[in-house]
């Protein structure tokens, strides 16, 4: 199970495991700087991954430090029930802290039974505040939550409550699981949070789960204990709880910190979860938390604030790093922006490999970048073999972006920016819709596809998960037309695909054209020569040589098919006498793996390979975007092999590429070494007829987002 | 000859009243209330209360708000004799104001030459002063430009040369009061399209009148002891200067932050009033200042 973990936006700096009375408890601490947080675990149902969307803008400010609860995660499970009492688990964060090195904490929980409490009252030296997410410990009289059902008693029904069932959960765990988080995250649109939960309840068991509720009765802080509790408290608190809580009435909240004398902030219309479903909100409320919890007065750092009217114009430019076809747009269009506007400063906030093309042109990046959480990384690690389940690789990299919105949310408070320009900066764009009030700058939107769509073999659930992604996509945009000041697609109306966004939603062109401008495509400018027989022999190829270039991308993904291109290479080569083939490996794949033939060459690395792309007689690549309309532009013959599971290149690009009348399209599933052998020797030198490749994008882009500065 | 001619508020004041020192009558103003408690000092008698109408309003809705005219301008007294202007007695001032109003403790707020009285204030006075709030402070902790200099130094003297400010000059004053006040809040008001503040500050000016100012001018000042004055005045201090202040340097006021441990706040490209030029910007930082301090400084 932990194998599958999706990729994290920031690892521990320590780690360990503590025992107690022979149970184990793992631990994680991230960071520095004091008072840390310590998030507490939650039922033992879920682990200390619960946490993830906060660990990492925390432990930017201060030490982060979380533990699996016993029960779950990488802790023990003890078989004794009374190893479950509510005390334990305060003895356990006293321990963790222990071993941690850390003095004192600001103790973050989420539904809490009371166990913050013990640790507060009983450890007052060690908690400089108690922050408390939809809590559920009682501390005032309240009507009993109604129960349903009986849980220790077979039951004749499965529907919903009844499946808070002792018989239930040990004939379907998952189900129960299911609908527990269902109710947990009832807010519209939560797949992934209700996903990540069952996946974390799935390791551990109902077994388990039975000790710990065993003799319950005994181990409840009921509302005595509680009040008893909280009269011993001296530190701060807040409590948060969202008002369309379905587990934990609000009023039990507002109870706590009324009773104790604390913050309430009420989240309208959030469920149980807000940390986990309204992540950046809870983010900032826990900043603030943690700056009042400071003892002393805080170090003054001196400010600057310039007067509006003599600041330079300013553009902080996000792009998307997974691929290096938006670097190459996104410096185009900057180009051709500062053109428009002379005196416009654009800051870049992006990451590696956009860097290395920003770096390349002395372009500013701005040393916030460095806090970002690599993207690449994680697509990288999320690929295999000649496939990349692309959509589900960007739903597994919620983590990441939320940890990436942070850095971009604290760099724009800071700093003025006249406008924000996003190219598939997904986290900008999603979290901006999520949280409105933080757009203090006009913003513009790039991107070249619309509408997530399933494949097919992902079923029923995969085209109800890129539905509900699309529905709220939809949702944020009719709701708040204002955050997008400019929408631009990269390419035509007649790039669009015909499918819908998903059952009962528009059709993804017709939607499009309504809510977007059109730049037409954009493609980077290549540096040297544009004829084409002055720069054939300026790389040194023969003017009646043909030349194959196969290539496939910096990353480890394209090894697979790049040897079975290798492998074709004879096929190929005894069609075509004297076939030159260039396969260029990448850093990631070990060229000296490859055979050695007469007329193949394996190269690790071809400096500006871009240009080789544009003169040779045949490109082999894979199905991305940039690439591909490359060659199209440059009226190249090319075999592209679209990446399994990459709905984006298996669709989308596909059909821009169709209407272009651009490339052969090869299944890497079903090619073998000779298909593809032969596919080089008919391809290779043919005259095109593609459609013409609009020259003027840049320019139409970057008129676009003039008007808003 | 103000009430007729002022503009409206935006806030009129829920209590007001004159106190008797030493047979100098000091109008006070009190708006809102509640904690916090604001005292807005007087700056330089060439200005009343009315320099703080931006501010009024908002932190009226927050908690009290306290303001005094100073000895010289608004509706308390003129007296024409220079030690009655001594920085000791705006000071004084203030604290009668707070006893007056039964304001047990408040964060003081102070601009310009206000700085002196905030600091004599908070120094003598701890207990009653939570936070000072100090904008473009006047005080001498950083050189005057030479000419600035030259000018203090010539005061009372004939001026035969033409440099601009020769107007800061008694003799001057005599010949052309509103030339002079036209001239001054030119150099406060640095910024571009300042003319309704600059309008403002004239008119608030021909209100002093020349001989009240005069005195005013003549009247003790902090001079050297302003360090040894800050070093006494213990409570959290915040100061806003800009960086193309005119009037009083932009390193006097760094240089009071250093001292204190105080937090600065630079306006980059702002003058020396930017309570007037900027005051949204001066009404957070204001607002984050008080919220900063805790509760028991608040009170």
């Amino acid at each position: 199970m932990r194998g599958a973990e999706q990729t994290r936006a920031l690892y521990p700096d320590a780690d360990g495991v503590v025992e107690r009375e022979g149970v184990r408890v793992y631990w994680e601490r991230y960071g520095s700087g004091s008072p840390a947080y310590l998030l507490l675990p939650t039922w033992e149902a879920l682990h200390s991954r619960t946490w993830k969307c906060q660990i990492p803008y925390l432990a930017r400010y201060r030490t982060v430090i979380t533990f699996d609860p016993r029960g779950n995660g990488r802790s023990d499970r003890p078989r004794d029930p009374a190893l479950y009492a509510r005390r334990e688990y305060a003895g356990d964060a006293v321990a963790v802290l222990d071993a941690a090195g850390v003095d004192r904490a600001l103790v973050v929980a989420w539904c809490d039974l009371g166990e913050s409490l013990i640790l507060a009252a009983e450890h007052p030296d060690r908690v400089a505040g108690l922050f408390e997410i939809a809590p559920a410990v009682q501390l005032a009289d309240m009507q009993p939550e109604p129960v349903a059902y009986p849980f220790d008693e077979p039951l004749d029904t499965d529907e919903g409550w009844a499946k808070e069932n002792r018989h239930y959960w040990l004939r379907d765990w998952r189900g129960y699981t299911e609908f527990f988080f269902g109710e947990c995250f009832s807010e519209p649109h939560s797949t992934k949070p209700l996903e990540d939960a069952v996946g974390w309840a799935l390791e551990t068991d109902p077994e388990t789960m039975l000790l710990r509720f065993r003799g319950w009765n005994d181990k409840v802080i009921d509302r005595t204990e509680a009040t008893a509790l909280g009269d011993r408290l001296s530190c701060p608190g807040v409590v948060i709880h969202g008002t369309e809580d379905r587990l934990v009435e609000p009023g039990r909240g507002r109870a706590v910190a009324e009773t104790l004398g604390w913050g309430y902030v009420s989240l309208e219309g959030s469920g149980h979860g807000p940390h986990a479903r309204d992540p950046v909100r809870t983010n900032l409320l826990l900043r603030a938390a943690g700056r009042d919890a400071t003892a002393g007065p805080r170090p003054a750092a001196d400010r600057r604030w310039t007067r509006a009217v003599t600041r330079p114009k300013r553009a902080l430019y996000i792009s998307s790093p997974i691929g290096l076809g938006h670097a190459w747009r996104d410096v185009a269009i900057a180009d051709e922006l500062r053109a428009l506007h002379p005196d416009l400063q654009i800051d870049w906030l992006a990451q590696d490999p956009v860097t290395r093309v920003l770096e390349s042109r002395g372009e500013r990046i701005h040393p916030a970048s460095a806090d970002l959480a690599s993207e690449s990384t994680h697509i990288a690690s999320e690929s295999s073999g000649h496939d990349l389940h692309v959509f589900q690789a960007i739903r597994r990299m919620d983590e990441i972006l939320v940890a990436n919105f942070m850095v971009f949310h604290d760099l724009v408070e800071q700093e003025a920016y006249d406008v924000w320009i996003a190219d598939e900066g997904w986290e900008i764009d999603y979290f901006l819709h999520e949280n409105p009030e933080l757009k203090t700058a006009a913003y513009c939107w790039l991107t070249d596809f619309v509408g997530w769509l399933p494949m097919p073999d992902g079923g029923e659930h995969e085209a109800y998960l890129t539905a509900d992604l699309n529905a709220e996509m939809i949702e944020h945009i009719a709701r708040f037309p204002r955050i997008r000041d400019r929408a631009i697609f990269i390419g035509s109306p007649e790039d669009i695909v015909s499918d819908t966004f998903g059952p009962g939603l528009p059709a993804i062109r017709e939607w499009t054209e309504e809510h977007y401008d059109f730049s037409g495509y954009v493609i980077g400018s290549l540096p040297g020569p544009t004829d084409r027989e002055a720069l054939r022999a300026e790389l040194g190829y023969g003017p009646d040589e043909r030349v194959c270039i196969a290539t496939v991308g910096g990353s480890g993904v394209g090894a697979v098919l790049l040897r079975r291109v290798v492998d074709g290479f004879d096929v190929a080569r005894r069609a075509i006498p004297g076939l030159r083939m260039i396969a260029v490996a990448g850093p990631r794949i070990d060229a000296a793996a490859f055979p050695q033939r007469d007329g193949l060459e394996v190269r690790p690395y071809v400096h500006e390979l871009r240009r080789h792309l544009a003169v040779c007689d045949l490109a082999v690549v894979q199905g991305g975007l940039a690439t591909t309309m490359e060659l199209t532009a440059a009226r190249r013959p090319f075999l592209y092999f679209p990446l399994g599971h990459h709905f984006e290149q298996r669709f989308h690009v596909r059909h821009r590429l169709d209407r272009y009348g651009a490339g052969r399209c090869m299944d890497f599933d079903t090619a073998s070494p000779d298909a593809i052998g032969a596919a080089i020797a008919e391809e290779i030198g043919r005259e095109v007829a593609y459609r013409d490749v609009e020259t003027d994008g840049a320019a139409r882009a970057a008129a676009l987002i003039a008007e808003v500065l | 000859m103000t009430a007729t001619a002022e503009q409206t508020r935006a806030r009129y004041p829920d209590e007001s009243g004159r106190l008797d020192r030493d047979g100098v009558r000091i109008h006070w103003e009190r708006y809102g209330d509640g904690d916090p408690a604001i005292l807005f000092l007087p700056t330089w008698s060439i200005a009343p209360s009315r320099i703080w109408k931006a501010q009024i309003p908002y932190f009226a809705r927050r908690g009290r708000v306290l303001v005094f005219d100073p000895r010289g301008n608004g509706c308390s007294d003129r007296p024409l004799d220079p030690s009655a202007y001594a920085e000791t007695a705006f000071a004084d001032d203030a604290r009668a104001v707070l006893d007056a109003t039964g304001t047990g403790r408040a964060v003081v707020v102070g601009l310009s030459l206000g700085a002196q009285r905030g600091l004599i204030l908070a120094a003598r006075n701890p207990e009653r002063v939570a936070g000072l709030a100090l904008l473009g402070p006047a005080l001498a902790l950083a050189p005057f430009p030479p000419e600035r200099a030259r000018a203090f130094e010539l005061f009372h003297d004939e001026r035969a040369d033409d440099e601009p400010w020769a107007k800061h000059n008694a003799n001057y004053w005599r010949r052309d009061f509103p030339g002079f006040l036209e001239f001054f809040f030119s150099k406060a008001f640095t910024e571009p399209h300042s003319t309704k503040q600059i309008e403002d500050c004239v008119g608030w000016g021909l209100e002093c009148g020349v001989d009240c100012l005069l005195a005013s001018e003549d009247g003790p000042g902090l001079g050297d002891q302003a360090a040894d004055t800050a070093a006494r005045a213990r409570c959290p201090i915040l100061v806003v200067h800009g960086d193309e202040d005119a009037i009083a340097p932009h390193a006097a006021g760094a240089e009071l932050a250093r001292l204190t441990g105080g937090s600065l706040v630079t306006i980059a490209g702002g003058g020396h009033c930017p309570q007037a030029r900027d005051p949204v910007l001066v009404n957070l930082l204001i607002r984050d200042f008080v919220d900063s301090l805790d509760g028991e400084n608040a009170a």
